[in-house]
């Protein structure tokens, strides 16, 4: 029972804020399943709703890119670990709210990730804005991601989206921060 | 030609499409697993419906949506781009885009989908708020 210190990781996710957290398969019933405690807790705060539909979004995007890169590799011979690690977690940070993913990628992957993500991080709302328009007319890719999910989650944010590759044995952990 | 109607689900919006009063409806939520499966009867059945349609009469197109996550938005773009279509080429087709006035992130995706479309008209109206 040593490692299995609950008491400690129940403190762990209070000191940090963390009110929500997940981490497992990510199937579509388990994201609508979240995604209704997430609605749950935010409405018995004084949240505004357009406040509270933005940290839902935002929530979902995230899950919903986890998912689709998990399920990516779920039919891979050497995808287990990578199908496996994904994350998503909702803290409160002050009066902002944090959500926060996080999954394996395999290195050829990350390289076009940081590319995009620091385009966003450079633009301004209005930048944002027209790159949206311009994304909302290319079509839905075959795993059903339209590329548009990350610039969603920029706009709704109150500061730029946040980024950390972490080398690890099975290949780079990417975790993505929202402030909202 | 058949009604189609598709009850709602947590992820996904009821819909209720009547082509006899050509009156298409969407209502709820949208983030389903696969936005282009699941829209891909809704498309199939606006097809046929503005290929037999009598271009003098009214489309009306009522939307009261609480969310759309992005692939949904991109489904329902290509959705109104089709009856932007019709509208070009002569028809009346008003959409009417419902929206809480305290859910700005709602009026927002509708003012964005407005600026894509020429023909239609596509209005912005202001659900009553409800009684607490």
């Amino acid at each position: 029972m040593k490692d299995f210190d609950l008491v400690r990781l129940k403190d762990e996710l209070g000191e940090r804020g963390i009110l929500i957290s997940f981490s497992g398969p990510f199937s579509h019933s388990i994201i609508e399943e979240l995604g209704k405690v997430v609605r749950n807790h935010l409405e018995n705060t004084r949240l505004s709703r357009t406040a509270m539909m933005d940290v839902f979004a935002v929530y979902v995007e995230q899950a919903q890119n986890v998912g689709n890169y998990l399920r990516h590799w779920e039919q891979e011979p050497s995808g287990e670990r990578i199908a496996s690690s994904g994350i998503v977690v909702i803290a409160r940070d002050g009066e902002r709210y944090v959500v926060s993913s996080g999954n394996l990628m395999v290195q050829i992957d990350v390289a076009p990730l940081v590319v995009y993500l620091e385009q966003l991080r450079a633009l301004d709302k209005a930048g944002l804005k027209a790159l949206h328009k311009q994304k909302l007319r290319q079509p839905l890719s075959e795993a059903g991601g339209g590329g548009l999910g990350l610039i969603e989650m920029a706009r709704k944010a109150t500061m730029p989206l946040q980024y950390a590759l972490t080398t690890v044995d099975a290949g780079v952990f990417f975790t993505l921060r929202v402030v909202i | 030609m058949d009604k189609l109607i598709i009850e709602a689900t947590r992820s996904s919006p009821a819909i209720a499409f009547d082509a006899e009063t050509s009156w298409l409806q969407i209502r709820g939520e949208s983030y389903p697993e696969n936005a282009a499966a699941f829209y891909a009867p809704v498309f199939a059945w606006l097809k046929e419906f503005l290929a037999e349609h009598d271009p003098a009469a009214t489309v009306q197109v009522d939307l009261e949506i609480l969310y759309l996550n992005s692939s949904s938005t991109k489904v329902m773009l290509n959705l109104f781009d089709l009856l932007d279509q019709v509208a070009q080429d002569g028809a009346p087709v008003v959409v009417n885009w419902r929206y809480d006035p305290d859910n700005e992130t709602i009026l927002e995706c509708g003012q964005d989908l407005s600026e894509e479309l020429e023909a239609l008209t596509f209005n912005l109206v202001e659900r009553p708020q409800e009684l607490s």
